[in-house]
Order: C-alpha cells, then sequence, then structure tokens
C-alpha cells in the first residue's frame, strides 16, 4: 500500500493537493502572525501583519468563502494596513521611547494574557455555535447575491447599525481632527 | 468570415486540448494546460501592449508639444521599446547603503503581483474570461490593494527622505481615491445585479430602437460614475494630473529616486500594466466590454472591440497627460473628499432612482435631475470662492 497516495495524486492532483491549498496559507498566516508579534522593526512588523491578512484572506478563499476572503483583502490590506504604517510614520522614534515605570516589564505578559483571553472567548463561541464539529458542506460557496440578500433582508438592522457607527466614528475622527477657528 | 474570427481563439485552443487529449494526457492535465495557455496569453498581450504604449505615448505627446518623438530605432521608432529594454536590463543595479535591502528589493515584485492578478476577471470577447469568479469586481479592487503596499514598501525601503514622501503622498491619494472609485464602480453592478465582469457587459448588450447601444455610458448616472471612474483611474495608475506622488520636478521621482535598471522597469511595467487593467475595467463597467457599437458593426470580432475601446481610453489618458498640469497635494486630496465623493452617492443614488422609475425615458430624465442638482449645487459652490472677472496685470501691460 506504499504507492497508494502517489497512485491517487496521479490520478486526480486537484483532489490529492486540495488540503494543502489551506495548510500552506494556513502556516504562512501562523508564522507571519508571530513574526509580527516579536519583530522590533515596527515597518517590518506591519509588513507581516499585513502579510498575515493576506494569507488568512487566501485561507477563506481556499475553504470556499470567497467573498469573505476578498473583502478580508480590500479591507485588511487596502485601509487596515495602510492605516497602520501611516500611524506609525505620522509618529516620531522618540515619542515611542517606553516608558520606565515599575509595570513596563509586566507589558509582554499583559499583552500575550490579553490576546489569549481573546482567543478563549473567541474559541467558546465558535465551539457553542451549531456548526461546530460538522464537516465542510460540499458546495461551500455561497452566490455573492445570496449574501447580498441575507444582509439587506434578515440582518438589515444590523447593517445600518454599523453603518451608523461606522460614520459617528468618521464624523468623530473629522471633529478630532479639526483645527480650532476663532 | 466574421464568425471564424470571433470564435478563432477559443476555437485554436479547443484544437490544441483535443489533440493533447487524443495523445492520453490526462483530464486534470488538460485543465492545468489551458490554465496555463490562458496565462501566457494574456501576459503575452498586455506585455506588448505595454511595449507598445511606451512608444505611441512618447510619440503622442511628442506630436501635442509640436515635435516628432522616437524616430531612430526602427520603422517609425517602433522598436524604441526593444532598445529601452536592453538598456534597462543591461544597466547597474544600484542599492543605496542605508536602504532596508529586503523590502527595496521585493516591492517592485509586489507591486507586479496585483497589476497580473487583475488581468485575470477581465471580460476579453464573447466567452473570452480567463477566470469566471462570481465576486469578480470584488477581486479587482481587492487584489488592487495590493499596489498600496508595494508603494510603501518602495518608499520605506529605499531610505531616501523624497521616497518616503513619494509614498506618504502616493497612499493618501490612492486610499481617497479608491473610496470613489468603488462607488462609482458599485453602481454599474448594482445596475447589473451581479458582480459577475461578463453578467455586466450582458446586461449593456442590445440596441435601443435598433441603433442606440444601451452601454451605461449614455444614461446620466453611468456617464456620471463612469467620468468619475476615469478619474479615480488616472489616479489609482498614479497618472497626470495625479502623479504627484512621483512629482519629478519637485520629488525626483517619489518612491522611485532609489530604483535603477530591471527594478525601475519592473515599476514602469506594472504601472502601464496597471493602467490598461483599470482601462479594462472601466470598458468593462461602463462602456460595454467587448460589445459592437452598432449593429452591423458585430460583424468585428468582439475581442477586438474590446481591445480597441481599451486603447481609446488609454489614448485619452495620454492626451489628459498632455493637457492638464500637475495638481498641488491638498487640492488633489480636497477634490477627492469634498467634490468626487459626494458626486458618487448623488450617482449611485441616480442609478437607483432610474431602475425604480422603470429603466424608461421619464427614468432617465429623473436621473439626469439627480445628477445634475449636486452638480450644479457642488459646482457654484466652488466656484464662488475664485472671481471671473478680468484679470489685471500691473506690470507686464
Amino acid at each position: 500500500m506504499m504507492c497508494d497516495p502517489l497512485q491517487s495524486l496521479f490520478d486526480d492532483p486537484v483532489k490529492f493537493l486540495a488540503p494543502w491549498f489551506v495548510l500552506v496559507p494556513a502556516l504562512v498566516l501562523l508564522a507571519s502572525a508571530a513574526a509580527a508579534a516579536v519583530m522590533r522593526n515596527l515597518i517590518h512588523a506591519a509588513l507581516c501583519l499585513t502579510l498575515s491578512f493576506i494569507a488568512l484572506g487566501i485561507v477563506f478563499i481556499a475553504l470556499g468563502a470567497e467573498f469573505v476572503g476578498l473583502v478580508q483583502l480590500l479591507v485588511s490590506v487596502g485601509a487596515v494596513a495602510m492605516v497602520i504604517v501611516f500611524a506609525i510614520l505620522l509618529t516620531r522614534p522618540d515619542q515611542l521611547e517606553q516608558s520606565r515605570t515599575a509595570l513596563a516589564g509586566l507589558r509582554p505578559a499583559g499583552g500575550a494574557a490579553a490576546a489569549f483571553a481573546l482567543l478563549a472567548t473567541l474559541l467558546g463561541f465558535i465551539f457553542a455555535s451549531p456548526l461546530a464539529g460538522k464537516p465542510l458542506p460540499a458546495a461551500a460557496a455561497a452566490p455573492v447575491a445570496k449574501i447580498g440578500e441575507a444582509l439587506m433582508g434578515d440582518h438589515v438592522v444590523a447593517l445600518i447599525v454599523t453603518g451608523v457607527l461606522l460614520t459617528a466614528a468618521l464624523v468623530g475622527a473629522a471633529v478630532l481632527a479639526m483645527e480650532d477657528r476663532p | 468570415m466574421s464568425g471564424l474570427l470571433e470564435s478563432a481563439p477559443l476555437a485554436l485552443m479547443a484544437w490544441f486540448l483535443g489533440l493533447l487529449g487524443a495523445f492520453g494526457v490526462p483530464a486534470w492535465a488538460l485543465e492545468a494546460i489551458s490554465a496555463l495557455i490562458s496565462i501566457g496569453a494574456v501576459i503575452g498581450v498586455f506585455l506588448g501592449l505595454f511595449a507598445l504604449a511606451s512608444v505611441m505615448e512618447r510619440k503622442i505627446l511628442a506630436r501635442v508639444q509640436n515635435r516628432l518623438g522616437p524616430n531612430r530605432v526602427g520603422p517609425c521608432g517602433l522598436l524604441q521599446p526593444v532598445a529601452d529594454g536592453i538598456k534597462m536590463i543591461t544597466k547597474e543595479d544600484l542599492v543605496p547603503r542605508g536602504a532596508d535591502r529586503v523590502v527595496h528589493f521585493l516591492a517592485p515584485v509586489v507591486m507586479m503581483v496585483p497589476a497580473l492578478l487583475v488581468l485575470a476577471i477581465l471580460p476579453y470577447g464573447r466567452g473570452m474570461v480567463p477566470a469566471e469568479l462570481d465576486a469578480g469586481i470584488l477581486f479587482f479592487f481587492a487584489v488592487g490593494a495590493g499596489t498600496e503596499v508595494a508603494v510603501f514598501m518602495a518608499g520605506w525601503g529605499s531610505n531616501n527622505k523624497y521616497s518616503i514622501l513619494g509614498a506618504m503622498r502616493a497612499i493618501a491619494q490612492l486610499i481617497s481615491y479608491e473610496i470613489p472609485l468603488v462607488m462609482a464602480g458599485v453602481t454599474a453592478a448594482m445596475i447589473a445585479g451581479s458582480l459577475m465582469p461578463s453578467a455586466i457587459v450582458a446586461a449593456q448588450g442590445g440596441f435601443a430602437f435598433g441603433f442606440i447601444p444601451q452601454w451605461f455610458v449614455l444614461t446620466p448616472w453611468g456617464f456620471t460614475a463612469g467620468l468619475i471612474f476615469f478619474i479615480g483611474a488616472l489616479a489609482e495608475s498614479n497618472r497626470s494630473p495625479f502623479d504627484l506622488p512621483e512629482g519629478e520636478s519637485e520629488l525626483v521621482a517619489g518612491h522611485l529616486t532609489e530604483y535603477s535598471g530591471f527594478k525601475y522597469a519592473t515599476f514602469f511595467m506594472a504601472e502601464y500594466v496597471g493602467m490598461f487593467a483599470i482601462c479594462g475595467m472601466l470598458v468593462t463597467l461602463f462602456f460595454g466590454g467587448w460589445q459592437a457599437p452598432l449593429p452591423f458593426l458585430t460583424i468585428v470580432p468582439s475581442w477586438a472591440w474590446f481591445f480597441g475601446k481599451v486603447c481609446a481610453v488609454a489614448f485619452t489618458m495620454i492626451w489628459v497627460r498632455a493637457t492638464l498640469p500637475r495638481l498641488r497635494i491638498d487640492h488633489l486630496l480636497a477634490f477627492a473628499w469634498k467634490f468626487l465623493l459626494p458626486m458618487s452617492f448623488a450617482a449611485f443614488f441616480s442609478a437607483a432612482c432610474w431602475h425604480f422609475a422603470g429603466r424608461g425615458w421619464a427614468a432617465w430624465l429623473l436621473s439626469l435631475v439627480v445628477v445634475a442638482v449636486p452638480y450644479l449645487a457642488f459646482g457654484s459652490h466652488f466656484s464662488s470662492r475664485f472671481s471671473t472677472s478680468r484679470r489685471t496685470y500691473r506690470f507686464s501691460e
């Protein structure tokens, strides 16, 4: 039976390689996210974070959630990563000097604890959902039109509330940035 | 004859694959080979267009400025791209001592990837889409976002203040113009009821009264959105009058300052391929894609119409470059946020009115009013700051 995997590789390589289309970007995602967390050079960390955003988008697409993956790319790479980069460029290095308080040494530990608390919360919700543990459906990709109908039909209240929230944030940012004119 | 030319590319590929199949090549390999042929054809065509554009742009600019342009290499200077290519490859590849070497090296590569990827979803002709994606329009904009990362990497990796200034301008400009661009694109997707490019092209087929093409650009909302998309496309592809990130005269080419040799050529290539891609998107969304403009012209193959329209839009971009001066950065951003963005919302609203008023004559008029009123309001608001009386010169007269 040693030649069995090779045989299936020759018969239908797409099916044989399918798990790797998910696994390879997932590994890139983990590695780049870890690199973003530990790198000393802030710009390199931001670029690694961008790479992890891209890898996450590819994982979504490989799992059949094409729409979510593309939105992930559009929002995270196009907007979030650029805002992070802008924030780094607009702050001067001397402002980044770590404060020398007694608690400064606890900062990495605190960050890790917060990250794991968030992870635990998310995992709790994921395993509590009715979809947990079920296999991936064969035709996973929902057509974009279906997603649009769901957003505009059943979940229209959530959509509008999110829109109002984002608009409020935008107006708030504009007010903060506005110069006081006499 | 026309039918033969129309289906020639697809028939050629089917014949070739059938030949391979007859020799016992398995089905999955045939699929892979067909994908590779599509990729090769698309990249080949667009690199050819790039070579042609690099010489045509110089010749057109020269004609506008009343001179001849490149005319020494080959017939009419048409072999200029070859000479340029040889020059670029043989030039020394300089990397500044203080540069972030990895980022500096990766930037041109990252720039090229989205420029080539977005070519996959454009419908080049009837049934000629390399990758038929359900969310093709979304793919175009999502992958296109990678350009911003590349420009930033180039600016930062060069460790040069002009480069970083150019990169910051570029990012501010790309983010600002992305919003009106996407909003304008959404109108066409909304009316066609699909994010699939081929469905949007199909929705623009047919002729009203037997001779007026039903392209979206011929409706008031489509004209507004198409114009906004064109302006956004100029900004996204860093074309004049939005070429401040490069700004040769004050920033010494911005993020490109520290690039030489083939890395510079890669940036140049990515910019031109990206320009053709976004022209293709404009044609797909508003100018009927591969549809012929008049019924009797359908004898010309659909792919010829697509590339003809793309070249026409690219020519307009070069013409704009020859005509308009470069904007100032604050004017540029104010134009995007205070004028283009509200106008793209107006176009969006106008498209909705057009749809719900039944898409007839009444709808046409209603959508015209919905677009014209904000345009006149914004126009009078912004032009009220400038005096239109005759300028008096104190010293020259």
